[in-house]
């Protein structure tokens, strides 16, 4: 951990979030806009803290009915069948094609938990102004970001299904509550790590103590 | 505009960093999912009903996740589980009943197995070909509630129609089946509703369901019967079909009413048991407190004599053939038929007028010895005598009947012996024949032939006659109707002479300034002026009778 490292205000200079590009802000308190790609500049992201413990809340909120109701229901003739994604991977495991079921397991159960975790975890850090492993966290919040579009595949997987099963008398299968709750889940957790700044992280230990939430 | 000058300090105005609200309206979110979650955490709770197990004999067609409960078609809850039984003897099902239809969870409430169904009075639960079987339900009238049921096996037919249940006892059960028809006065007034062997195993109690308003006209006295298929029964009085229609035709039914002769009574109770008859005219049959049994031996054959024959006492139905047999003569080995009858003297009683009921009453009611006495004093004195009589000779059925033969010689029997065998005199029946026969023999003995013979013989003669009479005739035409001609052409001529005379005599005598009519009005004034000269004639002589002598005198005298 360089000791040298230094946040751009801390220097009183305000960076581009989207192009990058470090520059003096035109007031102390509204930085003004990027002179090169004219982007809004903002010290730190609003109220950061804030927001993304809200959306985290949210999507913890959802991720209970989101695994309790069932996500595919399967109308046949002679059975109708109401699955969650649990009960999914289970039957998935007992029949036989357990890689598949580790694959539902890790994308639709693990995966948006440990994003939940994830961004708990970093929250609570910054909060708490904690300067041990920084490095780590900002790589942990990368790979949340970069994971997180992916867990969409279940419900990606659950409209594939219900628009091509559709033999009406014979058989069909229908989205269940639960796909909506898991849609929120997903949905939800990529607001939350999008509305969290990663430049907090650096914040702590430095002597601008900025105007986060 | 002035400027400002630099003569007035002013203070700096401080820039002060926009209050920040201490909560981001971002946390609506947040708020928005918990309620959206407990809602719906709370609706399962509210709409969670109450899960019931139902115990089958077997579970066909139900499949868990699949089958549905339910109450007049709608679906009030579905099965969520099928498993045996701890004994493995029936089969469990475990349903999860919707909050609205909890309340109908109660002691009495019913539940079956909902299938498609053919039988000959109808096809029911055709729903169920394409959606699957399904449990029906029915609810009770109890207050209790209650989780575990005994499905019913079939299906109860009413469900909420107001009405009452009767029970029948049937010897055999017949082509009867659940769910068909009960007829009152040939309208459809209820239905069967199950049935059982009875206890003892001796007949069928048969659970019926009289609808309102007919079950009212279900009195004690009401008599149930078969009115299955059609009823064809030859017998002394004919040949009789009778039938309820033609889907009791088809599919069995059953049909009630009171007899004529019930007296009326208020309705029977709900559950009441009655008997079921095999036809109407059974039902219909008085109830026969007393019954007599006699033994008639006839010497003739008893062919066409049938068991429930009537046999009449002076033409009126007073009982009937119970038993038809043969019995030996251990001294002679005889063989005569014995026919066994039942004479119910209620049915006697039933036509005495009411001032001899108390006398009749002593006859029927009386004791043996009292009846023995008066039987025997019947046949000994009076002649009463059982013979064998045709009731109809187209069937050749046969009946017993009683009647008084006054020159019959008295019997011999032993009127201590039961049951008592009454003195029978041969039919008439024979006699008839016999008769019948002899006529035939003359018939046959007749010289028929000759007859036919002479016959033809004598059509020859006529005709040959008849030939004759047409060649006279013939003759006759053409010698003499040519003279006649003639002489009726004359005698025209003549006619028409007689009529220009006559014309002409018309014209002389009659006609205006005709010759004859001028004379005689010339002499009719002549004969005037006779007339009047004879009148002068007589007034001269009236007034000179003297003249007639001594001639006409001078006036002057």
């Amino acid at each position: 951990m360089s000791a040298a490292a230094r946040s751009g205000a801390a220097a009183g200079l305000v960076s581009c979030e989207t192009c990058g590009l470090l520059s003096r802000p035109a007031q102390a308190v509204h930085p003004g806009h990027c002179p090169r790609c004219g982007s809004e500049l903002e010290w730190r992201r609003r109220d950061s803290i804030q927001r993304t413990w809200a959306l985290l809340i949210a999507a913890a909120i959802c991720y209970i009915p989101a695994n309790i109701l069932p996500v595919l229901r399967t109308n046949t003739v002679v059975s109708s069948d109401a699955d969650t994604i649990m009960s999914g991977a289970v039957f998935l495991y007992t029949s036989g094609s357990w890689p598949l079921a580790v694959i539902v397991l890790v994308a639709s159960v693990m995966i948006p938990l440990g994003k939940l975790v994830a961004l708990a975890y970093l929250l609570i850090t910054v909060q708490r102004g904690s300067v041990a492993s920084n490095r780590d966290r900002a790589r942990l919040y990368r790979l949340v970001e970069i994971i997180g579009r992916w867990s969409m595949l279940d419900v990606f997987v659950d409209t594939f299904t219900v628009a091509l099963i559709q033999l009406q008398p014979l058989m069909s299968v229908e989205p269940g509550p639960g796909v909506v709750f898991f849609m929120a889940v997903v949905v939800l957790t990529m607001l939350a790590v999008e509305s969290f700044d990663p430049r907090l992280i650096w914040d702590a230990g430095t002597s601008w103590q900025g105007r986060h939430a | 505009m002035p400027e400002p000058t630099g003569a007035d300090p002013l203070p700096q105005a401080t820039v002060e960093p926009p209050k920040r609200t201490r909560l981001s309206v971002i946390w609506i979110i947040p708020i928005l999912a918990a309620v959206v979650a407990i809602g719906i955490a709370v609706q399962r709770i509210l709409t969670e009903g109450p899960t019931i197990t139902v115990v089958f004999k077997s579970a066909e067609g139900i499949e868990a996740g699949k089958t549905f409960v339910k109450y007049k078609d709608v679906t009030i809850g579905h099965v969520t589980k099928v498993e045996l039984a701890d004994t493995y003897g029936n089969v469990e099902v475990t349903a999860k009943i919707s909050k609205r239809a909890g309340a109908l969870m109660v002691e009495d409430a019913k539940f079956w197995v909902v299938e498609p169904r053919v039988t000959l009075s109808g096809i029911s639960g055709l729903g169920t070909l394409l959606s699957g079987n399904y449990v029906g339900f029915q609810p009770g009238k109890s207050d209790k509630k209650q989780t575990r049921f005994t499905g019913l096996e079939v299906a109860p037919i009413i469900t909420d129609q107001p009405g009452r249940r009767f029970v029948l006892k049937a010897k055999t059960l017949g082509s009867l089946g659940i769910g068909s028809p009960i007829y009152y006065r040939q309208l459809q007034a209820g239905q069967i509703e199950a049935y059982a062997l009875a206890p003892d195993g001796k007949g069928i109690d048969i659970t019926v369901f009289v609808a309102t308003p007919y079950d009212k006209f279900v009195t004690p006295e009401t008599r149930f019967w078969n009115a299955s298929g059609i009823d064809v029964s030859v017998g002394a009085g004919g040949v009789n079909v009778r039938t309820e229609g033609l889907v009791a035709l088809l599919a069995g039914g059953l049909a009630f009413d009171a007899p004529s002769f019930a007296a009326p009574a208020g309705p029977a109770a709900a559950g009441a048991v009655f008997t079921l008859y095999s036809d109407q005219a059974t039902a219909m049959k008085q109830p026969e407190a007393i019954a007599r049994v006699y033994v008639l031996r006839f010497s003739e054959s008893v062919l066409g004599l049938s068991v429930g024959a009537p046999v009449t006492l002076l033409g009126i139905p007073a009982g009937e053939v119970t038993q038809v047999g043969l019995s030996v003569d251990p001294a002679t080995m005889a063989l005569h038929p014995r026919v066994l009858i039942t004479f119910f003297p209620e049915r006697i009683l039933a036509r005495v007028t009411a001032r001899d009921q108390a006398t009749a009453k002593v006859m029927t009611e009386g004791s043996d010895k009292v009846r023995l006495q008066l039987i025997r004093r019947i046949v000994e004195e009076q002649g009463l005598r059982g013979q064998l009589k045709s009731g109809n000779l187209l069937t050749g059925q046969l009946f017993v009947a009683f009647n008084y033969f006054p020159g019959a010689p008295k019997p011999k029997i032993d009127w201590t012996q039961d049951p008592l065998e009454l003195p029978v005199v041969l039919s008439t029946i024979p006699d008839l024949e016999a008769k019948l026969s002899g006529i035939l023999a003359k018939l046959d003995s007749l010289p028929l032939e000759a007859i036919g013979r002479e016959v033809q013989d004598d059509l020859t003669s006529l005709k040959r006659t008849l030939e004759d009479t047409s060649k006279l005739l013939s003759r006759i035409d053409a010698e003499l109707v040519d003279p006649l001609k003639t002489t009726l052409e004359e005698t025209r001529r003549a006619i028409a002479s007689a009529d220009r005379m006559l014309t002409n005599t018309d014209a002389t005598l009659v006609g205006k300034d005709a010759p004859v009519q001028q004379d005689l009005r010339d002499a009719l004034q002549e004969m005037v002026l006779a007339a009047r000269s004879l009148r002068v004639l007589t007034d001269y002589l009236e007034r000179h009778p003297e003249s007639l002598i001594r001639g006409k005198t001078q006036e002057n005298k």
